[in-house]
């Protein structure tokens, strides 16, 4: 008993100098500051939040504004010159488009090629004709398909302004030809869908990437961490003045492990802020539970961080290994992409790696306020990694100092 | 001085280290005396400081055994650590710390209170002169500095031994004489020190004996004078020369974890 409690706190004092030694480091603590803030900043803009459209209301928010696209009109019938000036209407009060009026489809194209807009509205010859016979008439849609994303951000917003001039001119037709009393909606769309979030006011793209970021800023930090952390110091020769003293080996390893914990949980705080202030991620959950969640990430996989250094030579080869293990860790534990969007054998990998058990135990409990019930598999999974990892990393270390 | 297993502050027995096929130090018998300067010489890659990591439980021998202050390297490794204090060649101090710190970060590692420890680290800064400098980065100290520094982290818990790997090594001839006179001081307030150098004339001047290892064997062992009168020669540098051969001693073994060849860099 009187030697744990020296153990821990031997590795108290080796914490509480790493952290020190950080704290120093000006330079080294600026980029440990900066690396949240960029990997939020650049995954944010990269998948931006596109809240719910509202036609009812008008409201058509967009993650893209005011994307140049090209409208010619080729038919100068009246109601092809209804409709342009509707599709412009809406575009731009609306913020969807910066819409440029041109002459035609091959000036437009040349447009696209030269990269000056990303789209092209063609109202064809014989559209009012069409329309006037009573008939359905058609709007051609032409995109950059060198960029898919805002290629199918442009596809889908020239259909909901469509949709909603279909919707107008329904409207109109109906009243004209059945009377007022008729309710064009109920004909249009007899049943609507109305979605209901999980909790209230969630869904945003962030909410689903800021959990799985907390978990591997933290997993990662320990991971790489801890390693590099102590073949820097077999480099320079402090870890001799460790080892050549009275204390455990375990105390160096829990002493390394608690400190790289610390600086894990401080990144994965400042992104949960900057998250929330940028982005407008809500946490749903337990703030003790997400805690308790990182420090078990912590713990299932550190133990592989001390193996690989361990038997790493120096610690060029222990970053490079390690490097290695997260590259896969980072696209296959679902931080990312959703773990059922990768193919069949690929889902069997991630789901072999405890990123994954971290990162969905952190993601129910921030989004859905989930409890021990429901995170609680993940958690022990978590705890059996810890068990089977730690058990043997620590043998491996003692023996790897004194071979 | 009195000799005999009571007087022993290390004892060796057939004390071997191997990396994979290749043997750093085969089968190796030495003794040295308590409050002795203990001379340990020998050519690049000769085994000093395989055997000088191994009597500080930094290594596992592969056979033989050892005591340090009566304790087993291996059995009663932390008994042992309890009693020894290393100057490493290469600096033990972190950079970004204050000399005060590192020494306080050092100290506490060892079962010494506060109180007292803090009286030690001033006693020994103004020991080596460094209580001006002892708040500022030992980061931008100078080498001479920083090996003084070296030596007294290794004093922190009193210990009865003190080994010393080259601790003059790329120092101005000022920090020399500081740390040779100060070798000769820890002697005088009863510290066994065992002291690797390749300076010849250093190990002549602190020794009462030496001992010669090459290829991984002791190859002879005695005081510096009676080895002069063996060999008839002036110098140590002469006998060093005689018994290690004359050609250069480069050599690159893949046999050798990389580990430990970055340990000595």
């Amino acid at each position: 008993m009187f030697s744990e409690l020296r153990t821990f706190s031997i590795a108290l004092k080796i914490a509480r100098r790493d952290l020190l030694d950080l704290w120093r480091a000006k330079m080294l603590l600026f980029s440990f500051l900066l690396m949240p803030l960029l990997l939020m900043a650049m995954f944010g803009y990269m998948f931006p939040t596109t809240p719910k459209a509202n036609l009812a209301v008008g409201n058509m928010p967009t993650a893209y504004p005011n994307l140049p696209v090209a409208l010619v009109q080729v038919d100068q019938g009246s109601l092809a010159n209804a409709v342009a000036n509707q599709f412009v209407d809406i575009a731009q009060t609306q913020q969807l488009f910066r819409v440029s009026e041109m002459t035609s489809y091959q000036t437009a194209r040349d447009c696209i090629v030269r990269g000056t807009i990303s789209g092209i509205v063609v109202i064809p010859d014989g559209f009012t004709a069409a329309m006037r016979a009573g008939m359905q008439a058609t709007v051609q849609v032409t995109v950059d398909e060198t960029n898919p994303q805002i290629a199918a951000v442009v596809q889908a917003e020239v259909a909901t302004i469509f949709g909603v001039i279909s919707s107008n001119i329904s409207t109109t037709t109906m009243r004209n030809m059945m009377g007022n009393d008729v309710k064009p909606t109920f004909l249009l769309q007899p049943i609507s869908i109305a979605q209901v979030p999980l909790v209230s006011g969630t869904s945003t793209t962030f909410q689903f990437l800021a959990p799985g970021f907390m978990a591997l800023t933290v997993v990662f930090g320990a991971l790489s961490g801890v390693g590099f952390a102590i073949s820097r110091e077999r480099e320079q020769g402090t870890m001799d003045g460790l080892l050549v003293s009275p204390i455990t080996r375990r105390a160096v390893i829990f002493g390394k492990v608690l400190s790289q914990t610390v600086r894990g949980l401080i990144q994965a705080f400042l992104i949960l802020g900057l998250s929330m202030l940028l982005f407008g991620v809500r946490i749903y959950g337990s703030p003790l539970l997400m805690l308790l969640t990182m420090l078990l990430g912590v713990a299932s996989f550190v133990g592989v961080g001390i193996i690989l250094t361990a038997f790493a030579p120096e610690q060029e080869t222990a970053q490079m290994m390690v490097i290695l293990l997260q590259f896969p860790m980072m696209f296959l534990s679902g931080i990312i992409f959703p773990v059922s969007s990768l193919p069949g054998w690929m889902q069997w990998i991630g789901k072999a790696l405890p990123l994954y058990y971290a990162a969905d135990a952190l993601r129910k409990v921030v989004i859905l306020n989930a409890g021990l019930n429901v995170i609680g598999m993940d958690l022990m999974i978590l705890v059996a990694y810890a068990l089977v990892t730690l058990t043997a990393a620590v043998p491996i270390f003692e023996r790897a100092m004194t071979r | 001085m009195t000799y005999g297993p009571a007087s022993l502050a290390i004892e060796t027995a057939t004390l071997t280290k191997r990396f994979n096929s290749f043997t750093a130090v085969d089968h190796v018998n030495l003794t040295v005396n308590k409050g002795e300067i203990y001379g340990f010489l020998g050519p690049n890659g000769a085994g000093k400081t395989t055997t000088i990591r191994m009597l500080c439980t930094l290594l596992t021998p592969s056979s033989g055994s050892a005591k340090v202050a009566g304790y087993d390297i291996v059995h009663q490794a932390n008994e042992v650590r309890k009693k020894i204090g290393l100057v490493s060649e290469k600096l033990i101090m972190y950079p970004r710390l204050t000399a005060s710190e590192n020494l306080m970060f050092f100290g506490s590692l060892y079962e010494i209170n506060q109180d007292s420890l803090r009286k030690r680290v001033d006693e020994l800064l103004d020991m080596v002169q460094l209580t001006p400098f002892k708040d500022k980065p030992v980061g931008g100290y100078s080498s001479g500095m920083r090996q003084r520094l070296n030596v007294i982290r290794a004093l922190l818990h009193d210990p009865e031994i003190v080994f010393m790997d080259e601790p003059t090594t790329a120092l101005d001839p000022q920090s020399t004489r500081f740390v040779r006179d100060l070798i000769k001081e820890l002697k005088e307030m009863g510290h066994t020190i065992v002291l690797t150098t390749h300076v010849m004339e250093e190990a002549d001047e602190l020794s009462d004996r030496i001992s010669i290892i090459d290829h991984g064997k002791i190859i002879a062992t005695d005081t510096p004078q009676e080895l002069k009168s063996k060999y008839n020669a002036d110098n140590l540098l002469e006998i060093f020369l005689t018994l290690t051969g004359r050609e250069l001693r480069d050599s690159a073994s893949d046999r050798i974890p990389m580990r430990r060849v970055m340990g000595r860099m």
